[in-house]
């Protein structure tokens, strides 16, 4: 058994607002070895991408509760000043962020920005930094890196911008990194094209990925592990056969149902989850689903489950009446 | 970005000319002949003729035109009949003097306003900032005249510091430490209402560019505050200040009248002003010409300068 790298103990991010608080990550735990990919998980609003952040320590710091425990490689993120995370982002975690539009810097050339994580974080000289930076412009797939080092964002592509995303954010050799919906913002032909890249960098440089995604076909075949979001909480996390096949949870099936699958008759009306995610400032008791779930009963109003273990080892799900392990017309 | 420049040069050549067509008629939309404009009504016929031959009074107006911006072209912009002296003459004597105002109150205004809307935006309503915004807000409620009485009133009369006080100009070249010590008090004067400007438009610019996704970005990279600030964040929340900063400026060199009139320093308001007074109606066409030009160089200027800052400008 490899070592775990991430260790996430009933970690709680609360945000402090004007009409009161709001519970953006409501007590989760997992853990993520070395060299795995974890996928999590969950419509928009479930706490996916404040999730990613809290791990990460990116948090605004006024207005915002974090409570728990995240150990990264050893080190306690939750409550570490800005000046020790300065220490460990880059070169223990990165991000690559969800939008390539917004996430780099409109007024600064491409290079620059590759070569300033560099120089500042691994004190490398400028015709150094600079090498190393054609060097990652090209391991992440951009032709003629020489002249693109001079481009400024706008002059690029989406999905050339997102590259570089990627090259800043490996720069420094992360142990970890977190890929918040990398390809949301990109063109569906794009997307396949950056995930690949993704998947073939972390088996190269060996780092541990989580995969961040509203979209389970993003996550199926790249991710070892997957986590399902909801309202904030953990709602069932096991190996990704056994999310697909054997989920017990009606949210996984849901989300499933909710994509549209290449076997399907033209035409076919894609299942839609009624209803809309829940209003994380008025709490509510029981199970954060019910008010949309078919199969909701007295007691998931009023009572919220808790994850219990399935028969597969790892796989946990919360649910009062969760789906049999044989009611799975999917399973193929 | 040449094709960008090259554009901008086209735009300014057609305003330049609007300007010249504009303060050429000035003289003829008073009432009146110009002849009787210019000379005032007690001129004599000899007087009158002769300057009916230099501006070409009786030829088509169009004419006139040509005549006159041929004449502006090689630097002549007439003699003046009230002080028989040539009107580009006094205006050179005057322009450097404005300019100087203009270059020290902008040092001061942009040395005072950058490091303190930077540290204000970093954190928004925190005592710093609002002491800043109460300040700035109470500067903007003063005018400048009030504001350069007060100052010669403490520092000059009450503190006593020598030529300070109005009427005492000397030119850099001859003397610059008087020289300085005089511009002191009007260049604070200026400087202040610009100050104001700068300080809100640069902070609230900041803010918004701290909230953008880069930043965080930039922040993950495990950078400095202080290089998240000046490298990241400073460059493109500068775009709008450069942009007010040519309005501002440009309404210096037209508006900075009345600190020079109080202050008596001989610039170009000041002379302004003294032509209008004495009905020196060619001096003011001179003048009107010279500073309409100006503003839009300056104008010019600064928008070149927002290009450089923001690539995306010339690209569009």
């Amino acid at each position: 058994m490899s070592e775990r790298l991430l260790e996430v103990t009933d970690l709680r991010t609360t945000f402090r607002t004007v009409t009161g608080s709001v519970p953006a990550v409501g007590g989760v735990s997992f853990d993520l070895k070395a060299n795995e990919t974890l996928g999590i998980v969950g419509e928009s609003g479930s706490g996916k991408t404040v999730l990613a952040r809290t791990i990460m320590g990116l948090q605004p710091r006024t207005n915002v509760e974090v409570t728990g425990s995240v150990l990264l490689n050893g080190h306690q993120v939750v409550g570490a000043s800005e000046r020790t995370m300065r220490t460990m982002w880059a070169t223990e975690v990165a991000m690559v962020f969800q939008d390539p539009m917004t996430s780099l810097n409109p007024v600064m050339r491409i290079g620059r920005q590759i070569d300033e994580t560099l120089r500042v974080r691994l004190g490398m000289d400028r015709r150094a930094a600079h090498d190393r930076a054609l060097e990652l412009l090209t391991m992440v797939g951009i032709p003629s890196a020489q002249s693109r080092y001079r481009a400024y964002p706008t002059e690029l592509s989406g999905g050339m911008r997102q590259r570089v995303v990627i090259a800043t954010a490996l720069a420094c050799s992360p142990k970890l990194l977190i890929a918040d919906e990398p390809t949301t913002g990109l063109d569906v032909t794009i997307q396949a094209q950056i995930l690949n890249l993704l998947d073939s960098l972390k088996q190269q440089l060996s780092m541990s990925v989580i995969l961040i995604t509203h979209d389970l076909g993003v996550v199926a075949t790249r991710a070892s592990r997957i986590i399902v979001m909801y309202a904030g909480r953990i709602v069932e996390m096991g190996d990704t056969r056994d999310i697909f096949y054997h989920h017990r949870m009606p949210y996984t099936r849901a989300l499933l149902e909710s994509s549209p699958k290449v076997t399907n008759t033209p035409h076919t009306r894609l299942a839609v989850i009624p209803g809309r995610p829940p209003n994380l400032s008025t709490p509510h008791p029981g199970c954060p689903f019910a008010p949309r779930c078919a199969y909701a009963t007295e007691r998931c109003h009023v009572e919220a489950p808790t994850l219990v273990a399935a028969s597969a080892p790892g796989h946990r799900f919360a649910c009062w009446n969760p789906l049999t392990e044989t009611d799975h017309p999917e399973a193929r | 970005m040449l094709k960008y420049v090259l554009r901008r040069l086209i735009m300014l050549v057609g305003i330049v000319f609007i300007i010249s067509v504009g303060s050429f008629y000035l003289i003829h939309l008073l009432p009146g002949d110009p002849a009787t404009v210019i000379l005032g009504t007690g001129a004599s016929p000899a007087n009158r003729a002769i300057l009916y031959k230099q501006l070409g009074l009786n030829k088509p107006i169009i004419e006139q035109y040509f005549v006159w911006i041929g004449n502006v072209l090689h630097g002549n912009l007439g003699t003046s009949f009230i002080s028989q002296t040539s009107v580009a003459s006094t205006i050179r004597a005057a322009y450097p003097i404005d300019l100087e105002l203009i270059f020290l109150s902008q040092v001061l205004a942009f040395a005072a306003a950058i490091p303190l809307a930077m540290r204000s935006a970093r954190k928004p309503n925190g005592l710093l900032d609002r002491l800043l915004s109460a300040g700035s807000f109470t500067l903007l409620s003063i005018p400048p005249f009030i504001i350069i009485v007060l100052l010669v009133l403490i520092v000059s009369i009450k503190l006593g510091v020598a030529n300070t006080g109005p009427s005492s100009f000397v030119s850099f070249t001859s003397n610059w430490r008087v020289n300085l010590t005089s511009l002191a008090l009007p260049s604070i004067t200026l400087a202040t209402a610009s100050f104001v400007l700068y300080f809100r438009v640069l902070r609230s610019d900041m803010i918004a560019t701290l909230q953008e996704e880069f930043i965080t970005m930039a922040r993950s990279k495990g950078l400095s505050q202080r290089r998240i600030m000046w490298r990241h964040a400073f460059r493109p929340s500068s775009v709008a200040l450069l942009g007010t900063a040519g309005v501002n400026i440009g309404g210096l060199l037209a508006g900075g009248f009345v600190v020079q009139y109080l202050l008596g320093i001989p610039g170009l308001g000041y002379t302004l002003i003294s032509a209008i007074a004495s009905s020196d109606y060619l001096l003011v066409q001179g003048i009107v010409l010279v500073v309409s030009v100006g503003v839009v160089l300056i104008n010019f200027f600064f928008d070149f300068l927002t290009s450089l800052v923001d690539p995306r400008i010339s690209r569009e």
